[in-house]
């Protein structure tokens, strides 16, 4: 019972995001760009969360990943002539090696590890503004092949991006909810609690503390190289930039880090009320209501967006909620 | 506000409807400008003067139209973001604008003209000088300046004072760099001895750096190409440092009225590229009504990106009122009128070519003499001498 | 050669110890309160422009300018530590997110009040050169505010190990809930590090104003840069924060000069790396936290 329910909010919620926003939105270029564009903010939220959650370490260097993920799909596609879907992949998978240069920092505990993977964001930037014959230099790439036609769908427009970046957070979402019910996740639970416990129970903590910076890494990547191609255009200080940091934290913090969807729904509420209703009534202090917001919700419900959402729904719902 | 635009838009489009339906051609108009530009953010500086300038276009428009026709602007902050830049050139296009005016930093203004070019929509700029803006072939966009602009004044400054040997200080960004590359090659196929030295944006203390110069280079000129606190942290440095230069040479954002009262010590001597000299000497009277303008608008006197924003919106204009009357601006000809523009403009002669670049575009160079800023190169324009060899110690 | 290397491992000292300034009330907080204050860089840049209206306006020397904005950026400070202890839950995490709004606010605020032109001290004394030995040289505002920057974290380091309530501080640094059973009113202890840490912020925005050139963007670049020293020194050490500042500065001064002057942030990054490779909790961290 429960679960039939539960499958036919999941269904509704799908069908909603695939065929509901399209029919509604699509005609909008302007709407359609800024949900893709919170979305891809939702994507690094939602790996900056499972790096939280699963690893216990806070990064504050996603747009390190974010970066080397844009860059590697963007040259696959430009100077190799890869396909771009599989340059998307590739480029996550290019900002999961990256994530294995970061291993000497798995040692680092709290801001240190924090600060850590933030200094290889800003090595990585100033790598890719040097390497002038790979990247382009501080010029950077301008017209970064875009997403194809598909199977009579194009992918390269608007409503296409947002199919392709749905789908992208979907898929992280499910994975991030199976690896927390899986094995792992229990050991990396007991790990949060005890790291000596899990030692002596035999979970070697550090690989599976380095699976996650890996999978973390590889989302973002592939978040990053979604961005590239669809903005279709990069140079280091956009791909490196602290934006791609900053915001995702606070995102996923303001819709609830614990959840799996909290960051998503952080993302969206953040990106788009800045964007649809505090920039046409404040156009210059627009941003300052966003700080302002952001000050309210962590003083106000400080567990995040989502779960005051669930709680009222689940009182109003009496038996019908689930945990 | 955004809902009177939107109304506005709605008026403009029925108005347009009955145009097109036949109603009397001669009729006044409400025309809706678009403009997407860095109000805050790092290129925040840059943009809000572009937007001041365009702000003078619109309210010059609308005098000399009083009666016939209207311009208004709607005007929308891209935070420096290339994604922000996009919705908003999209934003406003659905708001049913009939040109777009504005933009800054060739990565934001990739992008961004790309959208209009999607949607057929002009897109005029005086914030994106690199190559490959250009090197798209979009029918729908178009510049007034260029790197080459800016080169061949520091070129032609640095010959002109028979530099030997020359250090090139950039910051390591898109244009900065193109730029000096530009000058090193250009100076170099002449025999001058060229050394580079590229900083980074983060770089606040210079001294190491122009200590290389001093003891190493020994050149006869320093060139400098970055923006206003890395002209203000060499100029400082170099002050301390007391290289045996002859002369300190910039580019944008250098011989501009605002350093010239921030940082009068510092500048004295030092070159820069200007349009006009400081304070404006204008003659012609589109010019004195700018400077009249601006001097209402904002209360102080205009810069060099006032100016250029000035001057590529009211080519706008002109063509937007050209296609009117000529009934083709409803059926997408805007871009083939903007293309037939030949002006002189307080930047000079503009005409557009195939690519939407001004071939015709050479800054001049200006220098900060007590307080003012004398245009020195080319000699046709200028109106004082050179002080050379001199430097700001 | 050699009278490049001098004048970069002079310049780099001077960057190291303007970057302690700016650090060093973010370490203080950091190890009183286990906050780390987003926004410390906006309150150092909220004293660099207090000092360019008071000139600007008034003609007041940016020197003398320092009580006044003192006052303002104290008050700031104030409202800082007031929304600060209203957080229950996840302090470490909640505070990230708390005291970035409040960056964001004030930065936006800035560039509303203040527009985003750049500044600068326009009192040529502060810029005029200060040769020593005919080898070294600074612009006086840079060697004026190196000493008093020095001689504040001197009296910053002798107030933490000499007075009752520099001790407090110390105490609930190294173990918070021992220092509340031996007596230390934590709240009081708090605020008195917000306050220092305030006038240090004073200090170090009145010297950018003088030496540097000031814009609204500037706050991110400065907490970032004071966060990394933070941690480089070890969270909480007050000496350490000045030792690992002049590593950085003159790290990245020998890199302009032997390298390229692009590839100084990439020199300090990597030292920062190193350093905590080989030291997993900073220069100075760990259990010797604050002072000693």
């Amino acid at each position: 019972m429960k679960h039939a329910m539960k499958h036919a909010i999941l269904g509704a919620a799908l069908l909603a995001a695939y065929v509901g926003v399209p029919l509604l939105f699509g005609g909008t270029p302007y709407v359609m760009g800024l949900i893709v564009a919170a979305l891809t903010i939702a994507g690094v939220a939602l790996a900056w969360a499972l790096l939280g959650n699963l690893g216990g370490m806070v990064s504050f260097g996603h747009a390190a990943f974010f970066g080397v993920g844009s860059y590697t799909s963007a040259v696959l596609s430009m100077k190799l002539g890869v396909p771009v879907f599989a340059a998307l992949l590739l480029g996550g998978l290019g900002a999961a090696v990256a994530s294995v240069a970061m291993l000497p920092a798995l040692r680092l505990r709290g801001p240190y590890f924090a600060l850590a993977i933030l200094a290889y964001a800003h090595i990585f930037q100033i790598l890719a503004t040097e390497m002038t014959p790979i990247t382009g230099g501080a010029g950077g790439l301008l017209s970064i092949p875009r997403f194809p036609t598909l199977f009579g769908l194009e992918f390269g427009g608007k409503t296409g991006g947002y199919v392709i970046i749905l789908t992208i957070i979907l898929l992280s979402a499910f994975a991030y909810d199976a690896v927390r019910r899986s094995a792992w996740g229990l050991a990396l639970k007991a790990m949060h609690d005890t790291e000596i416990a899990t030692r002596v129970i035999g979970v070697p903590s550090t690989h599976l503390k380095a699976a996650m910076l890996a999978l973390s890494a590889f989302i973002t990547g592939v978040v990053g190289a979604f961005n590239a191609h669809f903005i279709s255009f990069l140079e280091p200080d956009y791909a490196f930039s602290s934006t791609w940091t900053v915001l995702p934290i606070a995102a996923a913090i303001f819709g609830g880090y614990r959840t799996v969807w909290g960051p998503v729904v952080g993302a969206l509420v953040i990106y788009l009320l800045d964007q649809l209703v505090f920039k046409p009534i404040l156009p210059h202090g627009h941003q300052m209501v966003l700080g302002v917001l952001l000050c309210a919700m962590i003083l106000l419900s400080p567990g995040g967006l989502l779960p005051v959402l669930l709680r009222r729904r689940r009182s109003e719902g009496g038996r019908h909620a689930h945990a | 506000m955004t809902r009177t635009l939107a109304k506005l838009a709605a008026t403009v489009a029925t108005a347009a409807l009955m145009v097109a339906l036949g109603g009397p051609a001669a009729q006044a108009k409400d025309f809706l400008l678009g403009s997407e530009l860095p109000l805050t953010g790092n290129l925040a500086r840059v943009g809000q003067g572009m937007h001041e300038g365009i702000a003078v276009a619109i309210d010059m428009a609308n005098k000399a139209q009083a009666g016939k026709h209207s311009f208004k602007v709607s005007t929308i902050d891209d935070e420096t973001s290339p994604a922000k830049a996009v919705a908003a050139v999209e934003k406003l296009i659905g708001d049913g604008v009939v040109a777009l005016t504005g933009g800054y930093g060739s990565n934001i203004i990739g992008p961004a003209s790309e959208a209009a070019q999607k949607a057929g929509v002009v897109y005029i700029t005086s914030g994106g000088v690199t190559p490959d803006l250009t090197g798209r072939g979009y029918k729908t966009f178009f510049r007034i300046n260029n790197t080459d602009g800016y080169a061949l004044a520091m070129i032609g400054l640095l010959q002109d004072m028979a530099a030997k040997k020359v250090s090139v200080v950039y910051l390591n960004k898109e244009a900065t760099s193109n730029l000096a590359k530009q000058v090193k090659d250009a100076l170099g196929a002449k025999g001058v001895t060229v050394t580079m030295h590229e900083f980074d944006g983060a770089t606040s203390d210079f001294k190491p750096l122009i200590n290389k110069v001093k003891l190493q280079d020994r050149p006869d000129v320093v060139a400098m190409v970055g923006y206003e606190n890395d002209y203000v942290g060499i100029l400082r440095a170099a002050k301390v440092l007391k290289p045996d230069v002859k002369a300190m040479v910039g580019v944008w954002s250098l011989a501009t009225s605002q350093m010239a009262k921030e940082f009068p010590d510092l500048m004295e001597n030092v070159h820069g590229t200007s349009m006009l000299p400081y304070p404006v000497e204008f003659t012609q009277p589109e010019a004195l009504e700018f400077a009249a303008t601006y001097k209402k608008l904002f209360n102080k006197e205009p810069d060099y990106l006032g100016q250029f924003g000035y001057v590529q919106t009211r080519l706008l204009i002109d063509a937007i009122l050209r296609a009117d009357a000529a009934g083709t601006l409803a059926g997408g000809g805007l871009p083939d009128e903007l293309r037939k523009t030949d002006a002189q403009t307080l930047i000079g002669r503009v005409t557009f070519d195939a690519k939407g670049d001004n071939p015709n575009f050479t800054h001049r160079m200006g220098q900060h003499q007590g307080g003012k800023v004398v245009l020195v190169w080319p000699k046709e324009f200028a109106n004082g001498a050179m002080r050379f060899p001199a430097t700001p110690w | 050669m050699i009278e490049l290397t001098l004048q970069a491992l002079f310049s780099g000292l001077l960057a190291g110890g303007y970057y302690a300034t700016v650090a060093v009330g973010l370490a203080l907080v950091f190890g009183a309160m286990r906050v780390i204050n987003l926004a410390h860089g906006e309150l150092v840049l909220l004293a660099a422009y207090i000092a360019y209206a008071a000139e600007s306006r008034y003609g007041i020397n940016p020197v003398m300018a320092i009580p006044i904005a003192l006052v303002v950026v104290a008050s700031a400070s104030a409202i800082v530590y007031a929304l600060l202890s209203r957080i229950e839950h996840d302090r470490e995490i909640n505070s990230l997110i708390l005291t970035f709004g409040i960056g964001i606010i004030m930065t936006n605020g800035i560039l509303t009040i203040w527009a985003a032109d750049i500044h600068s001290t326009t009192n040529p004394w502060f810029q005029d050169s200060l040769v020593i030995a005919d080898t070294l040289f600074a612009m006086n505002a840079e060697v004026a505010f190196f000493i008093g920057g020095l001689a504040l974290m001197a009296g910053v380091y002798w107030w933490l190990n000499h007075s009752w309530q520099g001790r407090a501080v110390r105490a609930l640094t190294s173990n918070r809930n021992a220092a509340m059973l031996m007596g230390v009113n934590p709240r009081q202890t708090e605020i008195l590090s917000f306050m220092i840490a305030a006038l240090l912020a004073t200090f170090a925005g009145v010297a950018i104003y003088t030496g540097k050139t000031v814009f609204p963007s500037l706050g991110h670049v400065l907490t970032v840069k004071a966060f990394i020293i933070t941690v480089l020194a070890g969270m909480g050490s007050i000496h350490g924060v000045l030792i690992g500042a002049i590593m950085i500065g003159v790290i990245e001064s020998l890199t302009v000069t032997y390298l390229s002057a692009s590839l100084q942030e990439l020199a300090g990054m990597l030292l920062f790396l190193v350093v905590l490779f080989v030291s997993p909790s900073g220069l100075f961290g760990g259990r010797r936290a604050l002072a000693r």
